[in-house]
């Protein structure tokens, strides 16, 4: 018994490093930007399809690529922002979420268009080991996923806290308007932001690779569970992702172990998440 | 003198008009609705591109009733919604002389109500659900060429006790989606497969396309399980095999029974010997698979291991033969030429019978279809039943 419960907690650390990965991009555009970008889930797809193709054409191995699939995202967003969101960014904030929407839907069927619904799959040495430490047995897929979520984390959190950008970036965050009065270049920072945001999709993808593949259709799970986890961190609150995406991961590896018929329900939990946890803010500031 | 050139004009154009149409009334069309995009697309090319092979030898040969055959192909996206107003365009608009394709069960329940109103020929490619053949209760013009899903289900039983008989394994953990593919009847599976003496310690549901199994694996790693069955997508397949190896799960066979498998699966160490079941491979040592598989490499070049490329082929070509036999293009004589066919295909032989809840559909293949492979030096290697085998089923999964 006491096995499966220490598996159950490694199943759920080890997933917590994909979700993380999978959600600090979104965090950063909602905690920057102030837009909830439901393309989140296709830049995430075409990292994994970038990792895809460079592994079957060139050989490269996917945790090399993440540095590709991330340049060619960055370099994506930078067109997919000048020729769209900037122009809703001071608009209400239903046009930013429709037209995010919007270019998700577009990625992904033409992602249909170029390589089919099949889903496409890579291998790897490391695909087939796994690490034992007593009863606990991990893939070291996923744990490498994990180091790379903790690394780009906690670089992230230097950027943002240690360099002359990272400050410029908070100033945005916090005041536009106040930014631009002490002369930042705001749509640059934007730019450069939206640019890290979509590249750690891109590294998401590429990461996730290796367990599951790629596939058009992969985004959208995605992003309805990096919402969740924002939205249990705080919309923006990039520091709050990593014990966010361990809550969520947790929470689902349990559901998914003691609960009969939990297998189904697990992709429930995130709903319940979010429900209780704004449900617990609301009563927390009433 | 302009008033006559104007009328020989209308007169020149209508002749065009009517010479279009009389054109067009000679044609032998049939009508075919696939799955061209969305998630089953993978299902609908290949059945496109057996149709495409079959209507080119068809034509070849001199066309049906010496007239040549046109083939009208839809997209459908395995969808309801537009499932049926294709399916209508072709009764009233383009007034084919029979409809095949049609996938999904769910547009094959949708359509039952437009058929029985318009009473054309259907040859039916997929829609294995029961409810399908339920709905189609009376009808006269129905020709079921795919097996229904409680046939494919005798597959799978029959497969295990092959598998007992060889190897003692009586242990079951059966993983299934939680959508009406994958759990439609699992909880008869179950009872069938209690019923037939095996232990089934551990069933539980996914959702699909998740990617995380890690928790229900390590459930199922607690049972002494011989073998993991599980029901689920293309999606589910890699997720499956890598996870059981991350979490120390070995059962000493991994049955999967998605209707495709990944792009790269085959050639993935991690997807060695796992089994899947399928209609058809390429390998099949049939003669008539044999030959199938070369007219299909010198027409596209390469080869397929999707089952309804050959399905595809057969419904074509079988639909033209009959039609040929009845000498004529008029539905009940087409119908009861069909129902008299008998004939090696590249799936093995078709014959049709009275369906089993519904006898007054056709059906033709049956749980006989099914074939067990496993993958194999980037291969699918048939190991069961006997008479397609091209090798020893392997046992003790690495």
């Amino acid at each position: 018994m006491m096995d499966l419960f220490l598996q159950t907690l490694a199943n759920a650390l080890i997933q917590s490093g994909t979700y993380a990965l999978a959600s600090s991009g979104l965090a950063l555009a909602v905690g920057v930007l102030h837009i909830v970008n439901f393309a989140h889930g296709e830049f995430l797809m075409v990292g994994a399809f970038v990792a895809y193709w460079l592994s079957v054409l060139a050989g490269i191995d996917p945790i090399v690529s993440l540095v590709p699939a991330g340049a060619v995202m960055f370099a994506a967003s930078g067109v997919i922002y000048q020729a769209s969101i900037r122009r809703v960014l001071l608009a209400p904030e239903l046009n930013a979420l429709l037209l995010t929407f919007g270019i998700g839907i577009t990625l992904q069927n033409l992602a249909v268009l170029a390589f089919g619904a099949t889903p496409r799959v890579v291998h790897t040495a490391y695909q087939l080991t796994a690490v034992t430490v007593g009863p606990v047995s991990v893939g070291v897929a996923p744990l490498i996923t994990l180091v790379v979520s903790v690394t780009l984390l906690a670089g992230m959190y230097a950027v943002l806290y240690r360099t002359g950008v990272g400050k410029s970036i908070r100033a945005v965050a916090q005041n536009r308007t106040g930014a631009h009065l002490v002369g930042l270049d705001v749509d640059r920072i934007y730019l450069l932001t939206f640019g890290i945001a979509s590249a750690l999709a891109a590294i998401a993808g590429s990461m996730v690779l290796v367990r599951i593949g790629a596939s058009p259709h992969m985004g959208f799970g995605f992003v309805l569970k990096a919402f969740a986890i924002i939205v249990m961190a705080g919309l923006g609150n990039l520091t709050g992702v990593l014990w966010a995406s361990l809550v969520l991961a947790t929470a689902e590896a349990f559901v998914r172990t003691y609960v009969p018929g939990g297998g189904g329900a697990a992709e429930a939990v995130f709903f319940l998440l979010i429900f209780f946890t704004l449900v617990w803010r609301s009563w927390r500031t009433a | 003198m302009n008033r006559i050139a104007v009328v020989l004009v209308v007169v020149a154009l209508l002749a065009m008009g009517g010479t279009d149409a009389l054109a067009q009334r000679e044609q032998v069309r049939i009508g075919i609705s696939l799955p061209l995009t969305g998630p089953a697309s993978a299902s609908g090319k290949a059945a496109e591109a057996g149709y495409r092979l079959a209507l080119d030898e068809i034509n070849k040969a001199g066309g049906v009733l010496g007239r040549r055959l046109q083939i009208l192909i839809e997209d459908d996206g395995n969808l309801p919604a537009k499932g049926v107003p294709i399916f209508t365009k072709f009764v009233t608009v383009d007034r084919v002389h029979a409809i095949t394709g049609i996938f999904g069960s769910a547009i094959g329940v949708s359509i039952v109500g437009p058929a029985k109103l318009h009473e054309p020929l259907i040859a039916m490619l997929g829609a294995a659900s029961p409810l399908v053949e339920r709905g189609f209760e009376g009808y006269k013009y129905l020709f079921h060429y795919h097996p229904w899903a409680y046939h494919n289900m005798e597959a799978v039983f029959n497969f295990m006790e092959f598998v007992r008989t060889g190897t003692g394994a009586s242990t079951i953990a059966m993983l299934y989606e939680d959508g009406p593919f994958g759990s439609a009847g699992i909880g008869d599976t179950r009872s069938e497969l209690i019923r037939r003496g095996f232990d089934v310690p551990f069933m539980e549901s996914f959702k699909t396309g998740s990617g995380d199994f890690t928790a229900l694996l390590t459930r199922a790693k607690r049972h002494p399980v011989d073998v993991l069955f599980w029901i689920g997508f293309d999606a589910d397949a890699l997720p499956i095999a890598v996870q059981s190896r991350e979490i120390g799960f070995k059962p000493r066979l991994i049955f999967g029974s998605p209707a495709s498998w990944p792009v790269g699966y085959e050639g993935n160490p991690v997807a060695r010997d796992v089994a899947g079941m399928a209609g058809w491979t390429s390998a099949s040592p049939l003669p008539a698979s044999k030959e199938f598989v070369k007219k299909y490499q010198a027409k596209f070049g390469g080869l397929t291991e999707e089952y309804m490329a050959p399905m595809g082929y057969t419904i074509l070509t079988s639909l033209a033969a009959a039609m040929n036999k009845a000498g004529t293009t008029d539905k009940d004589r087409v119908a009861a030429e069909l129902a008299k066919t008998d004939t090696d295909t590249p799936m093995g032989r078709l014959k049709f019978k009275p369906s089993r809840l519904s006898p007054s559909v056709y059906q033709g293949f049956d749980s006989d279809l099914w074939m067990v492979f496993q993958f194999r030096e980037g291969r699918r290697v048939p190991v069961w039943p006997k008479h397609v085998a091209a090798g020893p089923l392997a046992w003790r999964w690495r």
